[in-house]
């Protein structure tokens, strides 16, 4: 039992963090939102890293890590607000992929959407090579354009109709793990906006009312944080109790994300509802992705089957137990 | 990162489950808050020690059995799985204990660390003072030396289990005329010494948990003072983490909560209300929440790493996690949550629980004291 990232793990996540932070400012985002257009720069930094790879294995030129290494990835993706279709790409559908797929996929010259009935939507369809479904991958349907609350996720009404829980599985934990990235950076903007904005002589961070609001931030992305990682766990060792820890970490990314982003504005004052300051990319993502890949309703429900309904044991031993009894 | 129990760790919880099968009461104790429930809870707590279950992370040499944190909370999970007691000696062995630990000389390890583990000697806090709670350095109560004895004068307030305990640890100010933090020191006395009055006080469910201590002249030798003359509040400090983090609060028994709250919903699923059946679910995750980053912060610590003001996220958590999984039971019960004995025959152990649950954002530091410090320390806010 040893519930902390290896070093091979922190160097990853160091790296991405710091390649981001570097190269995938807020600047980024404001070309992007000017362009509405993917930014090929971007996505040529991403797959310079070696990101479209992550998951694809090394005999088909990707790094072959697994689901821990995504959702960690992920989370800087969230952190810095990335919009190109990587998290989708290379960290959903890479592994469900043909190996000819997953080549192209690690060399950057393949880019995916995803379909499920549990979207109504489909991201990025517009510029996908290639559609993926429960059977597989197709040409990406002719689909009409919609206007969503993110104006850095293109958003499309498809029409199919086939179930596939692994793939919504593997997004869901994926979105959680951004939305996970998203609030810790909501928390660091609005953190640093309290130090320095001054009300009254004094920086607003110094008054209680402004501490309390975001250290309760900081309470519930604290305990998102393993909820986050264990759901990577279970879903890369094929625990029965997989669907359950990420729906789990599902609700609890979007209830960190959700709060952080309504205490940003709050705390940012007027200033958080213009589009002067950058916190509004990370907030309108986190509530697109709060409804993507089944809402909190959806995931509740999931859990309430498996512990009202199948009698879920919780505590002693169950943990991070890789069987269920009663599934 | 490796989320498996190895083989030895399986061993030992079928080891502690066993023990604990055979050995944890059939009958729920009486509150630990009331003098009858207190015997029953020191007579466990012998129990415990007998099977050398005292306190199983200290060292063998003070009655433990010197585990390391990850068995610990193995331990715990089996403990509260089988439906043992609460710790009637909790404000000895979490934390008091690691603070002599920590800051006690080898005699005063020897002298009160077996006691304790073995439920010999049980121990009071004697912290706060009239008008001073959450301000803890606003202390009057004060220690004079005299040879190798201080002489200790003054009053505190809240002392929980004072009534019915063998012994206080306390702040009192040893150097005349300091303010504040400064010139106190950290000493330990029993509580039938000359000079002693105790002074109980009915909380909200009508128990005398919480006592007044005053102090009249009170002899007490020099050698039961922990650490050195005026550096009593590091040391305080110090028993504040212990009691915001990772011991006092084991994750399993609020796991244990929500296991036991999921079969409550089921017995009134439909009468439930739908805020309660969210309840019901948040608190079954919010549990899981709390023992994963538990698991977390112990891999952390076991490899080297220290916890500081991240106790204070922890405090918050699980008292606020409390509060609510106790409201839903009490919405759940509906109009029998007036009742102390429910109609099934059972004591209402959710009423109990649920008056308990509010003391919880209060102690061990105040859940806005806790947010000061997670905005100052973890977040870098100015004062």
């Amino acid at each position: 039992m040893d519930f902390r990232l290896t070093e091979e793990q922190q160097e990853l996540r160091n790296a991405v963090r710091d390649y981001l932070a570097g190269e995938h400012g807020p600047e980024v985002l404001r070309r992007r939102d000017a362009q509405r257009e993917p930014d090929d720069a971007v996505w040529s930094g991403l797959v310079g890293m070696g990101l479209a790879g992550l998951l694809v294995p090394e005999a088909q030129g990707g790094l072959g890590l697994g689901l821990i290494e995504a959702a960690l990835v992920a989370v800087e993706l969230g952190r810095a607000n990335v919009s190109e279709p990587i998290a989708d790409t290379a960290l959903i559908a890479a592994p469900l992929l043909s190996p000819a797929e997953q080549e192209k996929v690690a060399a950057g010259t393949l880019k995916i959407a995803l379909a499920h009935p549990i979207n109504p939507w489909i991201a990025d369809l517009g510029t996908a090579d290639l559609l993926y479904t429960s059977g597989g991958t197709t040409v990406p349907p002719v689909a009409k354009a919609l206007t969503g609350i993110d104006p850095l996720r293109s958003l499309f009404a498809p029409v199919f109709s086939t179930e596939d829980d692994n793939l919504l599985n593997r997004a869901a934990l994926i979105s959680a793990a951004q939305m996970l990235g998203g609030a810790e950076a909501m928390l660091a903007i609005s953190t640093e906006y309290a130090k320095t904005r001054e009300q009254f002589g004094q920086a607003i961070g110094s008054f209680q009312a402004i501490k309390h609001h975001l250290a309760t931030v900081a309470v519930k992305v604290e305990f998102a944080r393993p909820v986050v990682l264990r759901a990577a766990y279970a879903a890369e060792h094929g625990h029965a109790r997989t669907a359950v820890a990420i729906s789990h970490a599902k609700v609890a990314a979007t209830d960190a994300a959700m709060l952080a982003a309504e205490t940003a504005i709050q705390v940012h004052g007027a200033m958080g509802y213009t589009y002067e300051v950058d916190l509004h990319f990370w907030m309108k993502r986190a509530w697109a992705l709060a409804g993507a890949w089944g809402d909190r309703a959806f995931h509740l429900r999931r859990i309430e089957a498996a512990v009202i309904g199948r009698g879920m044991t919780i505590g002693p031993d169950t943990v991070f137990a890789s069987e269920l009894n009663n599934a | 990162m490796d989320l498996t129990y190895t083989p030895e760790q399986q061993v030992f919880r079928a080891e502690v489950r066993a023990w604990m099968a055979a050995n944890v009461p059939k009958t729920p104790l009486k509150t630990l808050e009331g003098q009858e429930g207190f015997e029953q809870h020191v007579a466990w707590e012998r129990t415990l020690a007998e099977g050398n279950w005292g306190m199983v992370t200290w060292p063998e040499a003070y009655g433990g059995r010197g585990l390391d944190l990850i068995r610990w909370l193995i331990f715990e999970e089996e403990y509260w799985r089988a439906g043992a007691p609460l710790r009637a000696n909790q404000n000895g062995i979490f934390l008091l204990g690691p603070t002599i630990m920590e800051y006690g000389t080898d005699e005063q390890k020897a002298r009160f660390l077996t006691p304790m583990a073995s439920g010999e000697k049980m121990w009071a806090q004697a912290w706060s003072e009239p008008n001073a709670g959450s301000d803890m350095a606003a202390i009057r109560s004060r220690a004079v030396r005299d040879g190798d004895h201080y002489v200790i004068s003054g009053q505190k307030t809240w002392s929980s289990r004072a009534a019915f305990a063998d012994w206080c640890f306390g702040l009192f100010r040893t150097e005349e005329g300091s303010k504040r933090h400064k010139g106190l020191s950290f000493i330990l006395l029993p509580l039938d010494t000359p000079g002693v009055t105790i002074r109980p006080i009915r909380q909200l469910h009508g128990e005398t948990g919480f006592a007044e201590i005053f102090f009249d002249e009170v002899r007490v030798p020099v050698e039961n003072r922990i650490a050195g003359e005026g550096e009593g509040w590091n040391v305080a400090m110090a028993t504040a983490g212990f009691e915001r983090g990772l011991m006092l609060r084991s994750p399993a028994r609020f796991q244990a909560m929500a296991a036991r709250l999921v079969d409550l919903y089921r017995a009134h699923a439909a009468t439930a209300s739908t805020q309660a059946h969210e309840a019901v679910l948040q608190a079954w995750m919010d549990a899981e929440a709390y023992a994963l980053n538990t698991y977390s912060v112990a891999a952390t610590v076991m490899a080297g790493g220290h916890i500081g003001a991240e106790a204070s996220l922890n405090k918050i958590f699980w008292s606020e996690m409390d509060r609510a999984a106790h409201r839903a039971a009490m919405s759940l019960l509906g109009a029998s949550a007036e009742l102390a004995q429910l109609p099934d025959g059972g004591p209402n152990i959710w009423q109990e629980g649920y008056i308990f649950s509010l003391s919880g954002p209060i102690y061990a530091g105040s859940n806005e004291i806790q947010r000061n410090i997670i905005a100052e320390r973890l977040l870098g806010l100015p004062r």
